[in-house]
């Protein structure tokens, strides 16, 4: 059997061209018409893949999601959607070896749209994947720049938040702190704002920045009790122990089940109560409190001493510290005497540096100690703080 | 069912030879034959293009309906659908299409030497159905080889119905293959240079044009309807410090040894099948199928089809090495089923799918290694296409552009160029014949082979050059002179140098004779007739012959300087060269038909 077509097309050049010219434009045509309708019935069947990662992928289920999202991509090979979720569900995989794969169908988006603030979201989280640094903050502020199709205040207020708890995550607390006052400068006015800002600033250890937070948030909500413990909690660790107690005296009434606003209630209280550089009290009270200082101070010394097997009788200073600090103490016992004398003005600060080294010392080699202690070592700590 | 992989018809009736006249009487002068041809050779890439889309999407519709989006492990229909799809394509084969067995290279360029452009439309439409039955299927062969016969098909049949010159009709099939292998790599560059490299063998204006007017066009008819993105995502690659060239060679050594191990199970198994009673050809390439379903079945479903997802995801690191090394034995092995089971089908992705995987695995091994070494997995997966395409299908020149082109990055030429050679070095050496020579010698044909010709010797003049005579007379002497100055020469024939250039030879009779006459006291440059034609030593032997017969002796001169002497040539000489040219390569000529 063999095929033969008869010779239809006539001898002249121009009718030969004027024929294959008719003949391409109808198989253009017949072939758009086909493309056309494949097309239509491979992104059918793609949407329904890609429904189906999406699901997979918000139930963890990364790796079906992948097998999905890939099965829709070779539906219709070319959708950015579909590309940025299977980027999105290599990398979230936790499969360090899908990385690679998942930066390179980002890349690819992000060259096609390099605005596009989701691919710039998705290409900074691949990036703080790998810890690296110069490139997730360059995604992360492409992202907050970019094009946000819905949303775009909210979404670059996130993409910020993340940014800042990446780089709180690697220790770049500068960086951290620049984007923290950026980010305060946009908020929202709403409480949950201020709070997840208010967090920030405490991982930031910008306890001043955190309180001006909670003080936002109670502003707009002066009943919020998380942000009366929280602003509490900042003017504490602040060192601002009046505010603190103020606070704090307010979180516990309003939420008394409260045990650590009251803890640290109880301790702002004997802070206050015993702090000799406290303004606005008389020197009968500033030497009360320093001679009262003096006798914990020995206390601690001497309870540390036995925990740590130290015998401060026969110790010398060149085999304990502790023993150095019972020498201190007892060198500075008989300026307790002229604490009155009002040419003496210098004896409340040595007094007080001999109490406060003897905390100090006593936290690091017996732990952390509570009461009266505790309130002492936070003076010194607070008074350390000031002198620098 | 022939086993023949140019097994057409007879050859049609040939188009009367003086139609171009007839054809063009219209508008003479405007139309001469060559524009025509360019301009038809634009059409050859619409039409090419439009099928090569058609054809796509075939494969894509029957891979989605047999076996869904993404095939999955441990599924019957992984070994079911291509056992029973290649039931189905052995019967086409053997009751309606029986041409389409084998490379459609060669049956190309079997369409060029032997059957005056040739190819059966019947050949084009059921290389279209088979093979989109096959690949779509899952067997393991790619689009391209049939892409690119069924864009020879389009342009032979275009010719023969437009009764175009019999030296013009022969150059449509190699046309028609630049455009189908054009639209189904997306690279008309490779393209162009493939059909050029191992069709048409030989570089001139006239074909170039058109091979590379109907690739572009294909290619632009392709992007139009099916995107311009490329056959994959392609990575970052890098090349930063040149001593990183050795981990290249070492893949190009690797890939040399691959391409041979390839080549040689074809070698073995094809002639064996062949060889099996008639009725086993039913059952061949669902055999195939079956096996193949089997290794996807056990864990491997990438060795299916052409394997374009895969070599992607290998370039993006999604294997290791072990899994790539047993991706590409797995996909030797099943192309290799494929292939010899008479499958229609093409090579070229598998051997791309090949040399990726085994890029990939001996470039994350060295990198295990040598952990300074920067390339990524992306760019040996790369460098590994161009060095299995070297070293299989042994187009050098094709196999540089074709990464180049594929990867848009032109920092990897030169690994790829360095690794490349490497793999050809070897698979010549230890493959003496090319895989498409070889499949049709086993076919009983004698194509020319288009590697031997680029790599023959050419003869020179200079191979044949006998020293300058010791007397040279000159022109402006006298006929006394001159014939004293050879009265004790032994020699016959002498030249003469000629003023103030140019040269000439006398005889001693024909000298004796003009003394004898009394012209003495002419000058020699008086009596001699035209001008000895002269040659120069680079030029091929060839030349030397047309005047060898007709002059004794032939001055060869130097270029710069043609009154410079550099030696002769005589009949003698010239076929004593080529008389001896022909001992040495008595030994060889065994070798290049052992398959």
């Amino acid at each position: 059997m063999s095929w033969s077509f008869p010779k239809l097309i006539p001898r002249s050049a121009p009718v030969i061209l004027l024929i294959l010219t008719l003949a391409a434009a109808t198989g253009f045509a017949a072939v758009s018409h086909l493309v056309a309708r494949f097309t239509a019935n491979q992104q059918s069947r793609g949407r329904k893949l890609y429904a189906e990662g999406l699901a997979e992928a918000s139930a963890n289920r990364f790796d079906d999601a992948i097998n999905a999202f890939r099965a829709a991509l070779t539906c219709d090979p070319t959708n950015s959607q579909y590309q940025l979720s299977l980027g999105r569900a290599l990398r979230d995989s936790n499969d360090p070896r899908r990385l690679d794969e998942a930066e390179s169908y980002l890349i690819a988006l992000w060259q096609r749209a390099p605005q596009d603030a989701a691919v710039n979201l998705a290409l900074a989280r691949v990036a703080a994947h790998r810890g690296s640094l110069e490139d997730a903050t360059r995604y992360y502020h492409n992202a907050m720049y970019g094009v946000w199709n819905s949303d775009p205040e909210a979404n670059r207020s996130k993409a910020r938040i993340e940014l800042i708890q990446f780089l709180l995550k690697q220790g770049a607390s500068d960086r951290a702190a620049s984007e923290l006052m950026a980010l305060a400068s946009t908020l929202p006015p709403t409480p949950a704002a201020h709070l997840q800002a208010a967090g920030l600033f405490a991982q930031a250890h910008d306890y001043a920045a955190e309180l001006a937070q909670y003080e936002e948030v109670l502003r707009l909500d002066p009943a919020n009790s998380a942000a009366l413990a929280g602003a509490g909690n900042a003017a504490y660790r602040a060192g601002d122990y009046i505010t603190a107690h103020r606070d704090l005296q307010a979180a516990a009434n309003a939420n008394p089940q409260d045990a650590d606003s009251r803890q640290l209630l109880a301790t702002t209280d004997l802070i206050l109560r015993h702090d000799p550089f406290q303004s606005h009290i008389s020197d009968a009270e500033r030497n009360r409190r320093i001679t009262a200082a003096f006798t914990q101070a020995e206390k601690r010394l001497v309870e540390c001493a036995q925990k740590s097997s130290v015998d401060l009788k026969t110790a010398t200073p060149a085999t304990s510290s502790l023993a150095t600090l019972q020498s201190l103490w007892t060198e500075a016992k008989p300026d307790l005497a002229h604490l009155r004398s009002p040419t003496e003005t210098d004896l409340p600060d040595a007094i007080m540096d001999v109490v406060f080294q003897i905390e100090q010392r006593t936290a690091a080699t017996c732990g952390a100690p509570q009461g009266l202690d505790l309130a002492l070592l936070l003076s010194s700590q607070k008074r350390e703080a000031a002198s620098q | 069912m022939s086993n023949s992989s140019t097994n057409h018809p007879a050859p049609a009736p040939v188009a009367p030879l003086q139609v171009p006249s007839r054809l063009f009487s219209t508008l003479e002068g405007v139309f001469n034959e060559e524009l025509f041809f360019l301009i038809l050779s634009v059409f050859i890439g619409i039409f090419s293009g439009l099928a090569v889309v058609c054809f796509r999407l075939a494969i894509d519709w029957t891979h989605l309906a047999l076996l869904g989006p993404l095939p999955q492990t441990h599924s019957w229909r992984l070994f079911a659908v291509p056992a029973l799809a290649g039931l189905v394509v052995a019967a086409l084969v053997i009751h309606v299409f029986p041409g389409i067995r084998g490379s459609g290279v060669n049956q190309t360029k079997a369409a060029l030497y032997i059957f005056n452009g040739f190819i059966p439309f019947r050949t084009a439409v059921g290389k279209f159905i088979c093979a989109a039955i096959a690949i779509g299927s899952g067997q393991s062969l790619g689009p391209e080889d049939p892409s690119l016969q069924i864009g020879a098909g389009i342009a032979s049949a275009l010719g023969r119905q437009l009764d175009i010159s019999r030296e013009k009709l022969r150059l449509m099939a190699p046309v028609g293959a630049a455009a189908g292998l054009a639209a189904a790599f997306n690279a008309p560059i490779s393209a162009v240079l493939f059909v050029i490299e191992e069709v048409i063998g030989r570089w001139s204006a006239g074909i170039l044009g058109s091979v590379v007017l109907s690739a572009v066009s294909s290619v632009v008819i392709v992007r139009w309807f099916l995107g311009s993105q490329p056959l994959f995502r392609i990575p970052v690659t890098t090349f930063k410090r040149p001593t990183e060239l050795i981990a290249y060679a070492v893949l190009g050594i690797f890939g040399g040894l691959a391409s041979v191990a390839f080549a040689k199970s074809i070698a073995y198994l094809r002639p064996r099948l062949n060889s099996l009673p008639s009725w086993t050809q039913y059952f061949q390439p669902a055999l195939a199928g079956l096996l193949i379903g089997l290794i996807a079945f056990l864990g491997a479903p990438q060795v299916m089809g052409a394997g374009y997802d895969s070599m992607d995801q290998a370039m993006h690191g999604q294997y290791v090495w072990k899994m790539l090394a047993l991706l590409a034995v797995l996909k030797i092995l099943a192309t290799t089923l494929s292939f010899v089971s008479g499958t229609p089908g093409g090579m070229f992705a598998p051997t791309l799918f090949i040399g990726a995987m085994l890029g990939g695995a001996v470039g994350d091994l060295e990198r295990h290694f040598f952990p300074h070494l920067t390339g990524s997995t992306g760019t040996y997966v790369l460098v590994g296409m161009g060095v299995l395409f070297a070293g299989f299908l042994r187009a050098p020149m094709t196999s540089v552009f074709m990464v180049l082109e594929v990867s848009g990055n032109y920092e990897i030429v030169v690994p790829v160029i360095v690794a490349n050679t490497f793999s050809y070095v070897i698979s010549r050496s230890l493959q003496t014949v090319p895989i498409f020579d070889m499949l049709t010698r086993q076919d009983g044909l004698i194509l020319p082979s288009l590697e031997e010709d680029r790599e023959e010797t050419i003869l020179r003049v200079e191979d044949a050059m006998l020293p300058a005579p010791t007397i040279i007379l000159n022109a402006e002497d006298y006929v006394d002179a001159n014939a004293r100055r050879v009265q004790d020469s032994t020699d016959s024939n002498f030249l003469v140098r000629m003023h103030p250039s140019g040269w000439n030879i006398i005889s001693r009779d024909q000298l004796q004779r003009l003394f004898r006459e009394g012209k003495g006291e002419h000058t020699l440059a008086s009596v001699l007739p035209q001008p000895l034609p002269s040659l120069y030593p680079d030029l091929p032997l060839d030349s030397a012959l047309r005047y060898v017969n007709d002059y004794p002796l032939v001055p060869v001169v130097n270029r710069a300087n043609s009154r410079k002497l550099e030696g002769v040539v005589s009949r003698d000489s010239v076929f004593k060269k080529y008389g001896s040219r022909r001992t040495e390569e008595a030994p060889n000529a065994a070798d290049r038909v052992d398959p």
